[in-house]
């Protein structure tokens, strides 16, 4: 049972992380639906870095180098290029599941390292999540930075022209996410399963978007639902940690995607899709042109 | 005189001396000359197209004049933008909200000041910016997000931003077009506080000329980009503001026509329909309008208007309750069998649900059309047959445009809405929603509005009049119904409706028997 909770707790943080920096773009107005590619590139040479160096430090701080690259790239096509954002987000799934794959092969196979210390039995990266989702939230609603960056979401004309620097903040935004959707990838690749191997992210990155949207942009309910996941991970590869012998094994391997329809059935009802809609960034997805 | 010389004695707190501005060859402003003393409410008139916004634009350092200097305090200034003009404290509340909705009221105002520090105290802002509301008299829920707010409560909320952020020159455009007639005598004493305290407060203003001589003590007129006068106004009267802001003498509203009234052809039983924010708008309205007959729902915006006429025409589930056309229940008919059945539809946005901007006209005229026989044969549409039609209704309601085939988004607004009720009627309706018909518009296209309506009145259409402006629901309607939040607070005849007891309606200040 404890077994199980910790190794949840540990996807979580893998969640968590990532789910966390998208929620804090999309309050500004960004949406980088190739979440997936950020991570797989940063959890990649982040891997090859500590791999190489021998070094954990190295390892994070290239990830996050390298999703901050990214998050400026990406800022620089849906805000200074103003292309759609959606195209934008799957050319960097792709940009990175490519460079990933022809980069990383002669790496492939573990990582070497002594595992990553825990603190009390926990996961480390948990208790990082929790605090992320803290400040995040301290961020959000309590700074004028946080006011600025939810206006920029909202109606970037209004906070234009209330003095505010739409494409500095959305750029901030963009650079921030990067940062933490690439400790994300690297909490993975170097903690979570320090395995190399080609894809190995597995459609987590996605998992981490869907949940951004499902946590109605609020950091604790993301964190929330990351845990929640977690669990319902865990459980579908090793059920008899929890309930030994009922079910096949097929049928608890089938779980997330069986409660994935139950969350979008609860998702589909007027009672969620008014809250939805009431709380989903005005602006999520629209470049923003000055006009002259 | 004597008095007249001392109260305009004020110190000329801004002055605009020769503003020009051409675009083109259009004069848009011609050496408008606007001097704003301390401890006055002065009001700039004119109609649409008289120059106003431009004044504001130059005025505010959106755009830069050809011609003209602009003085504060005496000391000549040149705002190079809208941030430039900020910093002079020169504020503008627009016409349309400069407001984030999913924040609160607060959180707008204190967006972007300077003050405002790393982390938001808002406690310390709440306690300015509710000084400020005591000053002023102004009343609004700080902490409500401003979603929930009335339009007239955003509108305040905008001007206490100009405030807190340091305007000492408040620029308002229509201020009163939103408000019901009892929120804009609140809104003009308060602007009155604020002018007697050494605050500049311009209001840019259309309509609603016997407020502004009740409220305002100068009036700046202006008429095809000039000044054509500038008085006192306690020497005007609202005939002279007419005649002056027209440059004829006015007799506007058309005659109402009394046809016989025929059997009711629409019937709306307890009718309850939710918003798009799940709240219900409609609560439990009936009426019925017989042929030939003009049935007006005033009220100010937001209040349940624009759902109901949703609901009506098809576009927006109904929660409870029932509609019958010519005695068939349609209250869960697809919009299609009711445009079969004669139901005719002219809503609000003539951009966005009136006609599609980048279709060419013919292809905007099809839409009310398509699924016509003579129309589309298989399928397959019969152009010539289309052309015809829009040439026709193009003729019909003396529209100026490029030709059939030209882009709808190329068409003024007023020439648009004639396309849209030519394509409307021409279907002869047995029932015509008309949603805000002539907003916007300029007096020409209003009145050819006007006048169409009560052409398909004459010939047995039952209308339902959706206005935001009292003295067009007065004018064209057989009876008046009130709404305010949701509910009538009163059905009157013409007869009986005046414009006091009307206003006093929409604004819930008090319910007659409905």
């Amino acid at each position: 049972m404890s077994n199980l909770l910790i190794i949840s707790l540990a996807a979580a943080a893998v969640f968590g992380i990532a789910a966390l920096g998208e929620l804090l773009e999309q309050r500004a107005g960004i949406l980088n639906v190739g979440l997936e590619g950020v991570m797989l590139l940063s959890g990649t040479f982040g891997f090859i870095a500590a791999k190489t160096s021998g070094s954990y430090l190295q390892g994070f701080a290239i990830a996050i180098l390298t999703g901050a690259l990214v998050g400026l790239l990406h800022g620089f096509f849906s805000i200074t290029l103003g292309s759609n954002q959606v195209v934008n987000g799957m050319a960097i799934w792709i940009l990175g599941f490519g460079l990933t794959t022809y980069i990383g092969y002669p790496y492939t196979g573990p990582l070497g390292l002594k595992p990553f210390p825990t603190v009390a039995g926990l996961p480390t990266f948990f208790l990082v999540t929790l605090a992320l989702a803290v400040a995040i939230w301290f961020l959000l609603f309590k700074t004028h930075l946080g006011l600025k960056l939810r206006s920029v979401g909202e109606n970037p004309s209004v906070a234009e022209a209330s003095g505010i620097s739409v494409t500095g903040l959305r750029y901030l935004a963009a650079i921030l996410a990067g940062i933490l959707v690439g400790l994300g990838g690297a909490v993975y690749s170097l903690v979570y399963n320090p395995v190399w191997n080609y894809n190995y992210l597995q459609g987590w990155g996605f998992i981490a978007l869907a949940l951004v949207f499902f946590s109605l942009w609020n950091p604790f309910l993301a964190v929330a639902g990351a845990v929640f996941f977690g669990i319902l991970w865990q459980l579908s590869l090793y059920p008899e940690l929890l309930f030994p012998n009922i079910f096949s094994r097929y049928i608890w391997r089938a779980m997330p995607f069986v409660i994935t329809i139950v969350v979008f059935i609860v998702l589909s009802t007027r009672w969620f899709r008014l809250r939805w809609g009431a709380t989903k960034p005005e602006a999520l997805g629209l470049a923003y042109q000055r006009e002259s | 005189m004597e008095v007249a010389r001392e109260r305009s004695a004020g110190r000329v707190i801004l002055e605009a001396r020769g503003i020009t501005k051409r675009f083109g060859t259009v004069v848009a402003n011609d050496h408008i000359d606007l001097a704003v003393r301390a401890g006055e409410l002065h009001a700039v008139l004119g109609e649409n197209g008289a120059g106003k916004t431009t004044l504001m634009r130059i005025l505010f350092g959106e755009l830069q004049p050809d011609e003209g200097e602009i003085y504060l305090d005496g000391q000549r200034v040149r705002f190079r933008s809208p941030r430039d003009a900020l910093r002079h404290g020169i504020g503008m509340v627009h016409q349309e909200r400069k407001l984030i909705p999913a924040h609160t009221a607060l959180e707008n105002i204190i967006l972007g000041h300077p003050k405002t520090g790393a982390i938001l105290n808002l406690r310390q802002a709440e306690r300015e910016v509710s000084a400020l509301c005591e000053r002023y008299g102004f009343r609004v829920p700080l902490h409500a997000k401003v979603w929930q707010l009335s339009e007239g409560e955003k509108q305040i909320v905008e001007i206490l931003k100009e405030l807190y952020h340091g305007a000492r020159i408040l620029i308002l455009d229509e201020p009163t077009s939103v408000l019901s007639p009892p929120e804009i005598v609140k809104l003009l004493q308060s602007l009155t506080r604020m002018a007697k305290e050494d605050l500049a407060v311009i209001p840019f203003i259309t309509h609603k000329l016997p407020v502004v001589l009740e409220h305002c003590d100068r009036v700046t007129i202006l008429r095809r980009g000039r000044v054509v006068a500038e008085m006192e106004t306690r020497h005007a009267t609202e005939q002279t503001l007419a005649a002056a802001m027209v440059g004829r003498e006015v007799g506007l509203q058309p005659e109402r026509v009394q046809v016989p009234l025929g059997d009711p052809i629409v019937r709306v039983q307890d009718l309850w329909v939710r918003d798009d924010r799940g709240i219900l708008a409609v609560q439990g309205l009936s009426f019925e309008i017989r042929g030939g007959e003009i049935f007006g729902i005033a009220g100010v915006a937001g209040n349940g208007q624009e759902p109901l006429a949703e609901a009506l025409a098809g576009l927006r589930p109904v929660e409870r309750g029932t509609i019958t056309l010519d005695r068939t229940d349609i209250t869960h008919a697809p919009v299609l069998e009711r445009w079969r059945r004669g139901l005719g539809y002219i809503p609000t946005e003539r951009r966005e649900v009136g006609s599609i901007p980048t279709f060419s006209l013919v292809d905007n005229i099809l839409l009310n059309y398509h699924f016509e026989r003579q129309f589309s044969r298989w399928g397959i549409l019969a152009s010539s047959q289309a052309r015809e039609l829009t040439e026709r209704i193009l003729r019909e309601y003396s529209v100026v445009a490029a030709g059939p085939n030209a882009p709808a988004r190329s068409l003024s607004g007023g020439n648009l809405q004639k396309v849209i009720l030519g394509r409307v009627l021409s279907r002869k309706p047995r029932f015509l929603i008309a949603c805000l018909p002539t907003h916007g518009l300029d007096v020409g296209a209003a009145e050819f509005v006007q006048r169409k309506i009560l052409e398909a009145k004459q010939s047995g259409t039952a209308v339902l009049l959706i206005s935001e402006d009292l003295d067009e629901i007065l004018a064209l309607s057989d009876r008046i119904a009130a709404i305010y939040e949701g509910q009538f607070t009163g059905i009157v005849t013409a007869s009986e409706a005046s414009k006091e007891l009307v206003g006093e309606l929409m604004a819930g200040l008090r319910r007659e028997r409905v």
